[in-house]
């Protein structure tokens, strides 16, 4: 008993201290407008986080050269959190930068099951809140208005682009689902399976795995055994790139392998795959050859800077501190209700096309999505649809492994 | 039905493979439980310094991952030594101070490592890729990976080199001994907290030579410790705590229950079946593998 009572001590003393130095602070600096930006910045998902906090430190320093960070004589202040890639993280972050640190609004949210605990927090709260890229449909189906979903596509609309090119040039009788676990992979398969029963297409597999497995094969054979024309795949980068190795070791051949954005798109993926890359398509929001202007000034830059390629991932927080400063630039007053308007009345043509916050199919403040189809060559990720803004001609049927 | 018996060689043969890496894993880990009776929380976070150790042997100076492993391991031997002596060795000495808390120290240092290769190399993911990376041996229409045979076949000697190690050599014994009963080892004349300095460094280079042996096929970033934690206190507990040769059967089994898991149930319930698996060990055979032995 008394082992027990000095750790009860122990445990109310470490208590008391979090207390008091949560406690103080929160004054109200009147001369600065906060945005509380909440990313993962330590965990498996890190490597976003970073990718996502450089671009909206890049955008801001360009806001700040042309003299857009000062609101009426208040200067923005970006304030990043750690969600760690955890939900709990996620929600006491949230509580913080609204409770504490007293935001104006709040921005930032990477995987999906993060953004929905922001999202709720600051709905319950009525904090504005401008999602970069946690895209499960959910988000933005419940109502929430204090929640705006500009850069990023709900998961299960990844697909436009794509759905037009299966219709013309694909056909596919028979097609298999693959998507790793999370909520990002269950949402983006469920508008698949959905789509795929609407237009009579059999799926002939459909399987969730867990993310971070170092041997797929079980899966890629009983995968092989229903011979599908065509494999939908939902996976993070290195995932992504173990599945295509291992696909070539068991010289396994489809039509065509397409990837649903995520790690199908990331420069990562084609260090990793190597040459067994070439032909993988993947859906994708945004490309660096996209047509919209300022798109390829803020990759050159990105890459200059940081030293790194960056993907549609650092382009949706670019575009978002831009919306967030132009949003806050119109707000008549600077309270939540004022700047949920300001939000709410948003016409920005951005890096990844015009942005708009409307309501539309059950989604609320969830702006239309421009999608792309994109497929590798040769380290190369080349704008295959829609026809009319590609930078190279689709490959399809690709050639089997020992063809090449 | 020919293709059935594929899919089951295919996956019985790759379970037994991998199993054979997190065997060798499990090891270090039980080596430091067995020694120490603490839980090594850190032993993923060591895993993953090895495999950072390997790694830029590889990228920044070409020396294959099976080579550096051999840079690694006694990289790792030290700083295993110097987190003992200097750290968990001061805890233990204390007794004033509750075994849970010393748990709770070897969390901390994880957090420091996993930290500290943060700072060095960002949170990138990072692979090496040889010219056998993708390679695979082909049995009738199984296709096996190479960097999966020769990580078993190396695992396995490392495993039998061990159990030499600690059968026939007085160090061994010694260590044995202290993982009995450390108050009688030391009236023997057993420097214990040698002996533990040298098991935890033992138990680190082990650890790094596991994930050097998975680095030719897999990847790795600051926060990939965390899986090998996990999966090497399962085999743990289930080979029995403290037991060698417990580690290296349970590793092949959880291995061998991942890959059948993932081919006949679902491979989003991969994890789950290792899972199930502790909680009926924990049930029903507390002792783990050891305790049916030694009936």
């Amino acid at each position: 008993m008394k082992k027990y009572r000095k750790v009860l001590t122990v445990l109310l003393l470490v208590s008391f201290l979090a207390l008091v130095t949560t406690g103080c602070g929160g004054g109200d600096s009147s001369d600065t407008v906060k945005v509380g930006i909440i990313l993962p910045l330590t965990g498996p998902e890190a490597m976003f986080g970073e990718m996502e906090k450089n671009s909206f430190d890049l955008a801001y320093e360009e806001l700040k050269a042309a003299g857009k960070t000062s609101i009426g004589g208040k200067e923005i202040v970006l304030m990043y959190e750690d969600d760690q890639g955890k939900q709990d993280v996620a929600k006491s972050a949230t509580e913080k930068l609204i409770n504490k640190d007293q935001v104006a609004m709040l921005s930032g949210g990477y995987s999906s099951a993060c953004t929905n605990v922001i999202a709720q927090s600051a709905q319950s709260m009525q904090k504005p809140f401008l999602i970069a890229t946690g895209s499960s449909d959910d988000i933005t189906r419940q109502g929430w208005s204090y929640v705006f979903r500009g850069t990023a596509a709900p998961a299960s609309k990844y697909t436009g682009a794509f759905w037009d090119m299966m219709e013309k040039v694909v056909k596919p009788q028979n097609v298999a689902i693959i998507f790793e676990n999370t909520d990002f992979g269950i949402s983006s398969s469920k508008g698949f399976r959905e789509e795929c029963q609407k237009r009579g297409i059999n799926v002939v597999f459909d399987q969730a795995y867990e993310h971070g497995a170092i041997d797929f094969k079980p899966m890629l054979a009983n995968l092989r055994s229903t011979n599908p024309d065509m494999i939908f795949a939902t996976s993070y980068v290195m995932d992504a790139s173990m599945i295509i190795n291992q696909m070539k070791e068991l010289n396994f051949n489809t039509k065509l392998f397409v990837g649903n954005g995520a790690g199908y798109t990331m420069p990562e993926f084609y260090e990793n795959a190597g040459a067994a890359s070439d032909y993988v398509a993947s859906t994708s929001l945004w490309v660096p050859s996209v047509t919209w202007s300022g798109a390829d000034e803020y990759y050159n830059k990105y890459k200059q800077k940081y030293g790194k390629e960056p993907d549609y991932h650092g382009a949706q927080a670019y575009t978002t501190m831009y919306i967030i400063a132009d949003a806050l630039g119109r707000a008549t007053d600077l309270t939540s209700p004022g700047i949920q308007k300001a939000m709410k009345e948003t016409d920005f043509n951005s890096i990844m096309g015009p942005i708009k916050f409307e309501d539309w199919e059950g989604f609320t403040n969830q702006n239309k999505p421009i999608t792309y189809v994109v497929q590798w060559d040769k380290g190369k990720l080349e704008v295959v649809w829609p026809e009319d803004v590609k930078s190279a001609s689709y490959v399809y049927p690709v050639p089997n492994w020992n063809e090449r | 039905m020919e293709d059935m018996w594929i899919k089951f060689g295919q996956t019985v043969i790759c379970g037994i493979l991998l199993g054979g890496m997190y065997s060798l894993i499990a090891i270090g880990m039980t080596l430091i439980m067995g020694v120490m009776k603490i839980v090594n929380l850190a032993h993923g976070a060591l895993v993953m310094v090895g495999m950072y150790v390997t790694y830029v042997c590889a990228t920044y100076y070409g020396i294959d991952p099976y080579i550096g492993m051999f840079i690694a391991m006694p990289v790792l031997f030290l700083l295993g030594c110097l987190i003992q002596k200097y750290m968990i060795n001061r805890l233990v000495e204390v007794d004033s101070i509750l075994p849970e808390n010393q748990v709770l120290l070897t969390v901390g240092i994880m957090l420091v490592l996993t930290e500290v290769i943060r700072l060095i190399f960002n949170s990138d993911y990072r692979s090496v890729t040889t010219s056998y990376s993708s390679e695979a041996i082909y049995i009738g229409a199984m296709s096996i990976s190479v960097p999966l045979v020769i990580g078993f076949i190396i695992a396995m000697a490392f495993t039998f080199l061990l159990h030499m190690f600690l059968t026939n050599t007085d160090l061994g014994k010694s260590i044995r001994a202290t993982a009995q009963d450390r108050d009688a080892a030391v009236y023997m004349g057993v420097n214990s907290s040698k002996i533990t300095m040298i098991t935890f460094g033992l138990g680190a280079a082990l650890a790094a030579a596991g994930g050097s042996l998975l680095l030719p096929m897999f990847y790795l970033f600051p926060d990939v410790g965390h899986l090998f934690t996990a999966k090497s206190f399962i085999i743990t507990i289930l080979g029995g705590l403290g037991s060698t040769w417990g580690a290296a059967i349970g590793g092949l089994i959880i291995g061998l229950a991942e890959s059948l898991g993932a081919t006949y149930i679902s491979m989003g319930y991969k994890d789950v079946v290792g899972l199930v698996i502790f909680l009926l060990v924990l049930l029903f055979l507390p002792g783990g593998i050891r305790s049916l032995v030694k009936r």
